[in-house]
């Protein structure tokens, strides 16, 4: 009886220990599903409001000098995480089609469902300048993904970017599907690999590569092809009407 | 270890799984507002740069 008891004890433990186990196991699961959740759709949620609110205040700043139609400010300085503009990818599914541009590629600033311009390692020329590439980068998934159909973009296709003052239009010259995480030359002012051979004024789009990780990077170019001039209206380009 | 849980939250069932529900949302914002933004930069999903190999 005695010795019953104690292996039915034994038995209990053993049982209790893989009991806690498992749920310890699935707790784990579960816990990685979330993560899941959170990297593909949460980030995507916060990051589309806070690039919502700052689009929206962008342009209520713009509003101000429109009212004073013929007055030319000066192309504005920039510093690290200022609004710069719209770009406009017909190519890309609809609620990604117009993306905020805003300064710089830190991580900070690329979460908030931005593409943001290079200033490292080679600062972008900004698409005013008389020469130089315009370099941008942006999450491929989660984060807001506004990149997650570079892909999608060939030669031929418009991309335009809408600042203050005007519409710039650029057409795709040029794309590499895959290259290494530390392929700089992709993003240099004639960019490295691109079909360009001397300056010009250049777009270059950069993300991840495959969808889902971070292995690779891919880069898209383009070259201005066109400057319309902005109207009271800020009526766009027929390209992305 | 549930069963642990369950067997010490106060009250009749319904109360209880009210209580195991509120637990059960408590941990899922601590997660996705702290554990997760904390975890996220450790792992290699997100970066989208080309850089000299700092982080991106």
């Amino acid at each position: 009886m005695g010795k019953a008891i104690r292996g039915g004890r034994g038995r209990g433990r053993v049982a209790t220990a893989l009991g806690l186990m498992g749920e310890l196991l699935i707790t784990l699961g579960l816990v990685l599903a979330l993560f899941v959740g959170y990297s593909l759709w949460w980030t995507d949620v916060v990051a589309e409001a806070a690039a919502g609110r700052q689009g929206d205040r962008l342009r209520q700043t713009w509003s101000a000098p429109a009212a004073a139609p013929g007055d030319q400010a000066p192309a504005p300085e920039y510093e690290a995480g200022d609004g710069v503009g719209f770009l406009h990818v017909p190519a890309f599914e609809k609620s990604d089609q117009t993306i905020l541009i805003r300064m710089g590629t830190s991580t900070e600033v690329l979460n908030e469902g931005v593409a943001g311009v290079y200033e490292e390692p080679y600062r972008s020329a900004m698409p005013w300048d008389a020469e130089g590439n315009f370099a941008l980068a942006a999450h491929r998934d989660g984060h807001g993904a506004k990149f997650h159909d570079l892909d999608r973009l060939g030669e031929g296709d418009t991309v335009v970017v809408e600042t203050r003052d005007a519409w710039y239009v650029y057409r795709v010259a040029g794309t590499l599907q895959q290259t290494s995480k530390y392929n700089v030359g992709v993003v240099a002012p004639v960019p490295e690999g691109s079909p360009f051979t001397g300056p010009g004024k250049y777009l270059t789009l950069t993300s991840c590569t495959p969808v889902y990780t971070s292995r690779y990077r891919m880069a898209v170019w383009a070259q201005l092809v066109r400057i319309d001039a902005m109207d009271t209206h800020r009526t766009p380009p027929p390209e992305i009407r | 270890m549930y069963g642990w849980i369950w067997r010490h939250l106060p009250g009749p069932s319904p109360v209880r799984a009210l209580i195991a529900l509120a637990l059960v949302l408590g941990v899922v914002y601590v997660l996705f507002q702290f554990v997760f933004p904390w975890a996220e930069p450790l792992l290699p999903f997100g970066n989208v740069t080309v850089d000299q190999g700092g982080g991106g």
